[in-house]
């Protein structure tokens, strides 16, 4: 009897490893500032990742095909700055669907360079982020985007309402993160993509076609930055052309943090948004209990490994282990 | 006409431009263009500048905030013996070789808009741009007097927003407004400080944590408008008020929010000044002038109260 329940701990920890270190990383920074876990504070957490997040989600599918996105960052710049640009000149209604439309092309674009032209996607999305960045200097003049009028549109609903007692963001996130989710686990598109990601060559030969389905996980992915984008748009209303430079490397620490491979094959968006999560509550702890920030970016590390560590661990049963 | 005659052609009337007048021929390597607005109105500025002076000839090169290119673009303007190098660095330290190369040909070199360490100062003849530790200075001052009206420089608590660590303009500011602070408000108390990286998100959501963290803050200072900005978004959306807001370098966003009466005040300092005082400091040294090492343009103080007397930033 005693036996069964420990192998019903052992697969629990081995199955959800992260969520156990995400749960003990909240327990201690409570301890640290009891503020830290009060509704306002852990709103306001989750609220502002939820750009990185949506980003996150999409470049999940990225990862489990086997394949890299490094332009998501400079992607959402983009679609933030155009936005914005047209907001004030077409109105709202129609700069959405407009930004969509210019975002969604070029995922398609990384999508044809990599899924049918079998270019490596770490040289053609590390071309793209730099690609895109010019991109939008070219677009903006390199000028800060303002709307104008900050107080009469009903833009800013997407980055400053609340619905449900919720503020918006954070209903995008989880309404993306759950179709996304029944996307990845209950379809046979998402069957193909852990397959194509697993084994691309056994996927071919089993007749999925794999062009069309690492195609699909860019537009994907490009679809999650436009809705980041707009996010970010709404929350701020204004935006330099490098809001979202950088970010390409977070997101990507916070899918493989939830446990994707970068060789593809693994992952799922329940574990991706614990990795979100997990960042998000890093950084926002770190600064309650207010650590002098040089000795932030070492501590962020260190917490990283930590997770990853316990992770790891959990699936081995133990600690260490001499083999890999 | 055949090539050949067409490169003998050409050199000629290099040859003869050179000759012929007393043109200064000035070179500017910038540190990133169409980076932000600031960097974009500044070169508009500069060209702009030159072409209205008929005695000089600029060469406008931008290193995209890459050293090694910037390095490259230093070594292409001693190459082509210009009369004098403006450098606006991408890197304080890893452009002092370089610097020195130009130094030792000869051609006398002014940093422009952020300085170069201090162990290339010799190779440097002057230096143009803001002095951001007055600036941080006028920053507590503001930030002070308006307390002093509001009866509260006894007790109010102050969080620090600063720019990108590690950045020459972030450390200044934030030594000029913290060493300022306690001379002319003794009782005001800085309570935290975090960057902002001069990232408008980014600021936000520190001041989004500064706010859950302390009941009670009454100013915040960041180390520019933009971030400063981000900061007031978040004070907004947790409906705080009564909260004082300092910055520097007035963005168009900054000025909208001091016109809007959100904001306080800031420091006025404009590009285009800044070009044209880089240029004009190359040019007078060209002439034979004697400056100063550390010849500042002036960036005076801006709040709700005298806004009027300047025009909206374009940038």
């Amino acid at each position: 009897m005693a036996d069964i329940t420990r192998q019903q701990i052992g697969s629990l920890l081995a199955k959800q490893g992260i969520l156990i270190a995400f749960v003990a990383f909240l327990i201690g920074f409570t301890i640290a500032n009891p503020k830290f876990l009060t509704p306002d504070n852990v709103l306001s957490v989750i609220r502002s990742s939820a750009i990185l997040g949506v980003m996150a989600l999409g470049v999940t599918f990225v990862v489990i095909s086997g394949n890299l996105d490094l332009s998501v960052g400079s992607m959402m710049s983009f679609s933030t700055i155009v936005v914005l640009d047209l907001h004030d000149k077409i109105g709202p209604a129609l700069a959405i669907p407009a930004m969509f439309a210019m975002t969604l092309a070029l995922g398609a674009l990384i999508g044809f360079l990599v899924g049918y032209l079998k270019l490596n996607s770490l040289i053609v999305t590390l071309g793209m982020l730099s690609a895109i960045h010019g991109l939008t200097l070219t677009y903006s003049g390199g000028k800060n985007m303002d709307i104008v009028d900050k107080e009469g549109t009903w833009f800013s609903v997407f980055g400053q309402g609340t619905a449900l007692g919720l503020p918006i963001p954070i209903l995008m996130f989880i309404g993306v993160a759950a179709l996304l989710g029944l996307i990845l686990s209950r379809t046979s598109f998402g069957r193909k993509v852990y397959a194509v990601g697993g084994n691309g060559t056994a996927a071919t030969f089993s007749g999925i076609p794999r062009a069309r389905t690492v195609f699909m996980c860019y537009l994907i992915s490009a679809a999650c930055v436009a809705t980041a984008g707009l996010i970010q748009a709404s929350r701020s209303l204004g935006s330099q052309n490098t809001v979202g430079q950088g970010l390409e490397l977070e997101v990507l620490a916070a899918v493989i943090l939830g446990g994707a491979s970068l060789l593809g094959g693994s992952g799922t968006i329940f574990k991706t948004v614990i990795g979100v999560l997990i960042l998000g509550f890093i950084q926002n702890g770190l600064l309650l209990i207010g650590l002098q920030f040089y000795v932030q970016f070492i501590v962020t590390w260190v917490i990283i490994i930590l997770a990853v560590w316990l992770d790891i661990a959990a699936k081995r049963g133990k600690l260490w282990s001499p083999i890999a | 006409m055949t090539l050949r005659m067409t490169l003998i052609a050409s050199t000629a009337i290099v040859l003869a431009g050179a000759a012929g007048a007393e043109t200064m021929k000035i070179g500017i390597t910038q540190n990133n263009v169409g980076v932000d607005s600031y960097q974009t109105t500044y070169e508009s500025a500069f060209i702009a500048a030159a072409g209205e002076n008929s005695d000089v000839d600029a060469v406008v090169l931008d290193a995209g905030g890459d050293v090694a290119r910037q390095i490259a673009q230093i070594e292409d303007l001693i190459q082509q013996e210009v009369d004098a190098i403006i450098i606006w660095p991408t890197n304080g330290e890893a452009v002092i070789p370089a610097v020195r190369k130009a130094h030792q040909a000869g051609i006398p070199v002014v940093v422009t808009n952020s300085n170069i360490a201090e162990a290339g100062f010799d190779f440097v003849k002057s230096f143009s741009g803001p002095d951001n530790i007055t600036q941080g200075a006028r920053s507590a001052e503001i930030m002070c007097d308006k307390f002093k009206d509001m009866g509260i420089e006894g007790e109010a608590q102050v969080v620090h927003i600063t720019g990108q660590p590690g950045y020459t303009t972030a450390i200044e500011r934030a030594k000029g407004f913290e060493d300022r602070m306690p001379e002319v408000c003794p009782d005001v108390s800085i309570v935290d400080t975090q960057p902002g990286d001069w990232n408008r998100e980014k600021s936000q959501q520190v001041m989004e944590a500064f706010l859950v963290k302390y009941d009670d803050i009454d100013g915040v200072y960041s180390g520019d408008d933009n971030m400063g900005v981000g900061a007031l978004n978040a004070a907004k959306a947790a409906g705080r008020e009564g909260i004082i807001f300092v910055g520097a370098t007035n963005f168009a966003v900054g000025y909208e929010a001091m016109a809007a009466g959100d904001y306080w005040g800031s420091i006025y300092q404009s590009p285009v000044d800044d070009a044209e005082a880089a240029l004009k400091t190359a040019t007078d040294i060209l002439e034979g002038k004697e400056l100063p090492f550390l010849n500042y343009f002036d960036t005076p103080k801006i709040t709700q109260d005298n806004m009027g007397d300047y025009t909206k930033p374009v940038f």
